[in-house]
């Protein structure tokens, strides 16, 4: 994905090595006005954080803003077409679609948190503990994460939830699964060029134990790389879902949700009912925007290329 | 000074593109008359013809479809719809259903046999069969045949298959050849539809050269080996048929689909005098879904489009002026099955409050645009026997509904909730839609209230078998013509165990029996309407729809027949050129 | 170390990795679920016949010897046998995987050309309109859904302006290219570009091309963000290089500059992302080939897994990760052949 330029095995690098500690988190931690300083990855960073930020809050109070039940049924004439009471049309049920999309971000969201959180569970801490006991056990979990990362991502999505089942918490560990490696893997080539800088020998020098250094010192550095994996991850994690739920591994028709409206809609193409496609695909689309937008600006600020 | 070297070779190479140019072009347009399949046809040929008064047909006619052979062309083991439509052009029954049939004995035409007739008890049948007919290899049809081919399939009684399925092996006892072209058919039971049941594709006679009998009759494997598959390449090799209107020409399977299928006209065919079949190359061809088939059909890149299409597909392409959209009666029902080894539907009332409270009306109009009727009965309408028993369970009748709820106990506060499952694999037409229709009208009785679940047909069926969904749905497609078919395996005992709804009456029990054995019209009318009725009583299951059966396809296509029997029958499609 | 320590090191590195997918899979697919045979019967629970299917597809072994037994019959090229219909799924793979390798070889060609002419575009003004807007549209593709972006090609291209087919691989009434067909000798791919070529039918060859258009446009267009993206930062790199200043001193064209000397230069990462962009692509060819009614490899696994056939989508999913490792491996040695400084 992002920028990782890949070698043989488990030799990534990073285009230009991380800064020290302590201006790295302060590079992050300003409010956004100081983010739009710096040119057009502040930019990004803002306007893709106002899309998610949106759209997040706008699920959030749909009950009390979605003009019909977006599950009630025949609530117009099934199949209109946008017009002043139906904003997008209804669909083949005759439920509302504006307010199936103001309330069908809800799954989406939840299984790519799940998935980030899952990640960061697992990938952290492996990746940490991997990298920096070094030798043997890392060169393992180096092949390990290796295979899984190599495989198509996609594929091995749809192989695990196929075998676990619907469900959202299944969708978010088949995404979680492909995903683990690329945290690692990006955890991994920080703590190695970590490892070697004085700082760091100075510490264990002085007495410190593996642990001290490990949170002390390295894991406050590697904070920024893993923001910018999970926003490509939260994004990543949406188009997944969406593609599971294409295939038919996604939820219950009870709950809104995009997914399902672009699978059902499908149906609805030949005859030239766009609106129950459109108007999903794309908050779809802007909700991943939003999330790679951030990613993009975050990495490019983090490691600044081309600054002519 | 100019390089005159450069000059030639570019001369050269523009003159080199320019050929490739015209090569390319000529090799297109030879390309698309000889890639093509239709046929060349001078104005001279087509002007005689006219004058004359003879049409001249189209000699290729194409098909599309999103179905796909599930299993094989061998009839001991084919079971789903569109194996044994093929099966239907590739073989030949007993006895066939003429276009356009209502269900009635009546429709029963010959077909490989020419007469026929019944003992007294109603169990010894007698066929005298159709001479002249002979297979590929110049083999003439005859008696042993028809004991071979019900002999192998009894035999090797497929698990997976309609001799299993229907239960051939407990209706015929034994088939005797009594002359070379006559063969008498002795059964366990008086069972009055078995002409209905010859007359489907299970019971369709097979060329034994094509159709070995297992080599151990008591061994499975050596059973399940002798069941003819899909051979890639080899299109005679896939399928164990010969007498049908046409041959199987090529079988192309991708990934386990079904990517291509061509038949031609079969000259050994008994019915090839007649001009049958009226076209002489049939190519289906196969799509992933009715979106792709909506789509091309719309595009006229095929001349029909049959299952499955979806409503506002057809809706939309009844005002298409390239388009013509055939509408017909379809046997295919679905209905609504109540668990009834628990709670809360091992309660007779609660099945019937629930009952009361489905409004067909939302599910034909709603799903269906109005493409199928309100059914109230397992039997379906336009069927022998067939009576609305169901309508006097209301529909709906939430007053009904909530009268018995609440002797109960189950109010407005206190409601009867349940699970409602449903298939997704596509099994059946637009499964999801359906449910949550179905919800949505329970709801509405404001004291019930529905979650919806869903498997993959698969695991559907795992569930059913384990018999832990309270509510599911199911559908129904006719095997042979009778309402015995639509009776015997839903609400008796053995007949319908595979439903695992744990209903049990032996008073219906004994009326089922009586209606299959009894062949006096008016005597299985009168039990076909206390079982009803006795269903309505009980509730184990709830129709919801029947389905109609439709095809599009374009202006010039004749010869569609989409009656009772939802069989398609290939050899009498034509188009004028 | 010389280029032949590398190979065989890289090759070496790939067999442990195969394996850990190979066993992966297995776990994936055997382990998880309940009882497979249980769910392949209609109407009639026969124990019989269920202990029949179970020990012909060797599901009654302990797990350890499935295990091996799975092994071995990788090694013979033997993937199992479908629980639909008993036929042998190499056979179904190989039948359905030219059809996806067809698609995915255009759709390759698409992705890596729109993003080499775009990328360029986009470092020849570094900071100007141009290269944002192309930037931003290189972003912005990534995140539409491929199937979502299928469908809107369907309604435009295909039902609205009736330019392109929607669906299958030919027209309906045309008949498979059959390939070279030259005396004995009968040869043909399962790609029905080349077949049709091969068989020297123009006009399948172009109705090949046309049905092959929407879904590799599909598909390359939500690959070519990365390629942009790469390109573009390569070339700028490049670009800044004295001898390409060079070159502009001695009066060669821009073009002749830009592709002749600075891409060369970027061709090599565009090399490394296309066998990266492999495994992407190959995942976003199910969706494509669901949408597109395509018969390839991907909607044969979408096929089987609601039909539960375990062996099958084990197999399938085998096969795409051993394609996969082996195309990465072969881009590996490329580029290491291509790039001496990588064997250092």
């Amino acid at each position: 994905m992002l920028i990782l330029i890949r070698g043989s095995g488990c030799e990534v690098s990073w285009v230009d090595k991380p800064k020290v500690k302590k201006s790295m988190l302060s590079s992050l931690i300003p409010g956004l006005s100081s983010l739009s300083q710096r040119g057009l990855a502040g930019w990004l960073v803002v306007l893709g954080f106002i899309m998610v930020a949106s759209i997040v809050m706008v699920t959030a109070i749909s009950p009390w803003i979605a003009p019909y039940n977006p599950s009630q049924i025949n609530v117009g004439k099934p199949l209109l077409s946008p017009n002043s009471q139906f904003l997008f049309g209804t669909n083949d049920l005759g439920q509302d679609v504006f307010s199936r999309v103001l309330s069908g971000g809800g799954i989406m969201l939840e299984v790519s948190i799940l998935s980030v959180i899952i990640c960061l569970l697992i990938g952290v801490p492996l990746g940490l503990f991997s990298s920096y006991a070094g030798g043997l056990v890392d060169r393992f979990f180096c092949l390990i994460m290796d295979s899984v990362y190599a495989f198509p991502g996609l594929v091995l999505a749809i192989a695990i939830a196929a075998m676990l089942g619907r469900g959202v918490i299944n969708m978010a560990i088949s995404i979680a699964v492909v995903y683990v490696p690329s945290y690692f893997r990006v955890i991994r080539s920080q703590v190695l060029s970590i490892k070697e800088m004085p700082y760091v020998e100075a510490a264990k020098a002085a007495g410190a134990k593996g642990r001290t250094v490990l949170s002390r010192y390295i894991f406050p550095n590697v904070v920024p790389s893993i923001v910018v994996v999970a926003t490509v991850n939260f994004a990543d994690a949406i188009l997944t879902a969406a593609g599971l739920t294409f295939i038919g591994l996604g939820v219950s028709v009870d709950i809104p949700d995009w997914g399902w409206d672009l699978t059902n809609g499908r149906r609805l193409l030949a005859s030239g009912t766009w609106w129950v496609i459109a108007y999903p695909g794309l908050m779809i689309i802007l909700l991943a925007l939003g999330f790679t937008l951030i990613g993009e600006g975050l990495s490019e600020m983090a490691n600044p290329r081309l600054r002519e | 000074m100019k390089d005159t070297k450069a000059i030639g070779r570019m001369t050269m190479v523009g003159i080199a593109i320019v050929i490739i140019i015209i090569a390319g072009v000529a090799g297109y347009y030879t390309g698309y008359n000889s890639g093509n399949d239709v046929g060349y046809n001078t104005g001279y040929d087509t002007g005689y013809d006219a004058a004359m008064n003879v049409t001249r047909l189209k000699e290729t006619l194409v098909m599309g479809t999103t179905d796909s052979v599930e299993s094989c062309l061998d009839p001991t083991r084919a079971y789903d719809f569109f194996g044994w439509e093929i099966i239907q052009s590739l073989g030949c029954g007993l006895v066939e259903y003429k276009a356009g049939a209502t269900g009635s004995i009546d429709d029963i035409v010959p077909s490989l046999a020419t007469s026929w007739s019944v003992s007294d008890d109603g169990l010894v049948w007698t066929f005298n069969l159709r001479q002249g007919v002979h297979y590929d290899d110049g083999t003439e049809f005859n008696a042993t045949h028809v004991k071979y081919t019900f002999d192998r399939g009894i035999g090797i009684a497929d698990e997976d298959g309609a001799f299993v399925g229907i239960g051939y092996g407990g209706i015929i006892n034994n088939v005797t050849v009594t002359s070379t072209y006559a063969v008498k058919f002795y059964l366990k039971i008086p069972f009055a539809a078995f002409l209905s049941l010859l007359a489907c594709q299970a019971s369709f006679i097979v060329d034994p050269a094509h159709a070995p009998m297992p080599t151990n009759m008591s061994d499975p494997v050596s059973r399940s080996n002798a069941v003819i598959v899909y051979t890639e390449g080899n299109a005679r090799s896939s399928h164990p048929m010969g007498l049908g209107p046409y041959k199987l020409m090529n079988w192309t399977r991708t990934a386990g689909k079904d990517y291509q299928i061509r038949l031609e006209a079969n000259p050994n065919y008994w019915n090839a005098s007649g001009g049958y079949p009226k076209t002489k190359k049939m190519i289906i061809k196969f799509y992933a879904d009715s979106t792709g088939l909506a789509l091309a059909i719309q595009a006229l890149e095929i001349d029909i489009a049959f299952r499955q299409l979806g409503a506002t597909d057809i809706n939309n392409m009844k005002t298409n002026t390239n388009l013509k959209v055939w509408g017909g009666t379809g046997a295919s029902i679905q209905y609504l099955v109540f668990q009834e080894k628990y709670a809360p539907f091992n309660n007779t009332q609660i099945r019937q409050a629930v009952g009361a409270a489905v409004n067909r009306t939302t599910i034909v109009d709603t799903v269906f645009l109005g493409q199928a009727q309100k059914l109230y009965s397992m039997i379906p309408i336009g069927m022998f026997g067939h009576t609305d028993a169901f309508l006097t369970l209301g529909d709906p009748n939430y007053t009904k509904t909530r009268e018995l709820l609440a002797g109960l106990g189950f109010n407005e506060t206190h409601k009867l909730s349940f699970k409602l499952w449903y298939e997704t694999s596509g099994h059946y037409p637009q499964s999801p839609q359906q449910a949550q229709v179905m919800k949505s009208s329970l709801e509405a009785s404001g004291v019930i209230s529905v979650t919806l679940d869903s498997a993959d047909w698969p695991s559907f069926r795992t569930h059913r078998r384990n018999e832990d969904m309270e509510a599911y749905i199911l559908g129904w497609y006719p095997d042979y013509i009778d309402p015995d078919d639509y009776i015997q395996p839903f609400v008796d005992s053995s007949g319908g165990s595979w439903i695992h709804h744990n209903y049990n009456n032996s008073e219906m029990d004994k009326l089922i029996a009586w209606a299959r054995g009894n062949t006096t019209a008016a005597a299985r009318s009168s039990l076909y309407s206390q079982i009803q009725n006795l269903i309505v009583e009980d509730c184990p299951m709830i129709p919801t729809y029947q389905g109609s059966a439709y095809a599009v396809t374009t202006l010039k296509i004749k010869g569609v027949y989409l009656d009772i029997t939802e069989s398609w029958r290939h050899w009498l499609l034509y188009a004028e050129e | 170390m010389t280029l032949r320590t590398y190979v065989i090191s890289r090759i070496l590195l790939t067999i442990p990795m195969i394996f850990i997918l190979l066993t992966m899979v297995f776990l994936v697919i055997r382990v998880l679920p309940g009882d497979p045979v249980l769910l392949h019967f209609e109407k009639q629970e026969n124990p019989a016949a269920m202990e029949a299917m179970r020990r012909r597809l060797g599901l009654d072994k302990p797990l350890w010897v499935q295990y091996f037994d799975y092994l071995f019959g990788l090694f013979r090229g033997d993937l199992g046998e479908s629980m639909q219909d008993y036929s042998s799924v190499t056979q179904q793979i190989l039948s359905a995987f030219p059809a996806t390798l067809e698609l995915a070889i255009f759709s390759m060609v698409i992705a890596v050309s729109m993003g080499i002419f775009l990328g360029v575009e986009a470092s020849k003004g570094y900071g100007k309109t141009r290269d944002s807007v192309i930037r931003i549209s290189g972003i912005v593709t990534y995140a539409i859904p491929v199937f979502f972006l299928g469908m809107v090609f369907q309604m435009v291209f295909g039902l609205g302006l009736h330019w392109l087919p929607v669906g299958l691989r030919l027209p309906p009434r045309i008949d498979i290219p059959s390939g070279l067909n030259v005396g004995s000798v009968h040869f043909s791919t399962g790609l029905y570009t080349i077949d049709s070529l091969l068989e020297g039918n123009v006009f399948k060859f172009v109705e090949a091309l046309r049905y092959l258009a929407l879904p590799s446009l599909t598909l390359g267009l939500v690959l070519s963000g990365v390629f942009i993206r790469l390109t573009r930062s390569n070339m700028f790199e490049t670009l800044r290089l004295d001898y390409v200043t060079a070159a502009r001193a001695r009066g060669l064209s821009e073009t002749t500059v830009t592709y002749g000397y600075a891409l060369r230069n970027a061709f090599l990462p565009v090399l490394t992302m296309m066998g990266l962009q492999f495994a992407t692509l190959l995942g976003g060819a199910i969706l494509t080939e669901t949408t597109f009614s395509w018969p390839g490899l991907g909607r044969y696994i979408v096929d089987r897994i609601n039909f539960r056939d375990y062996t099958a989508i084990q197999g399938a999913v085998v096969f795409f990760g051993i394609f996969v490792s082996v195309v990465s491996l072969v881009v590996d040695l490329l580029y290491a052949y291509l790039d001496p400084r990588i064997r250092l």
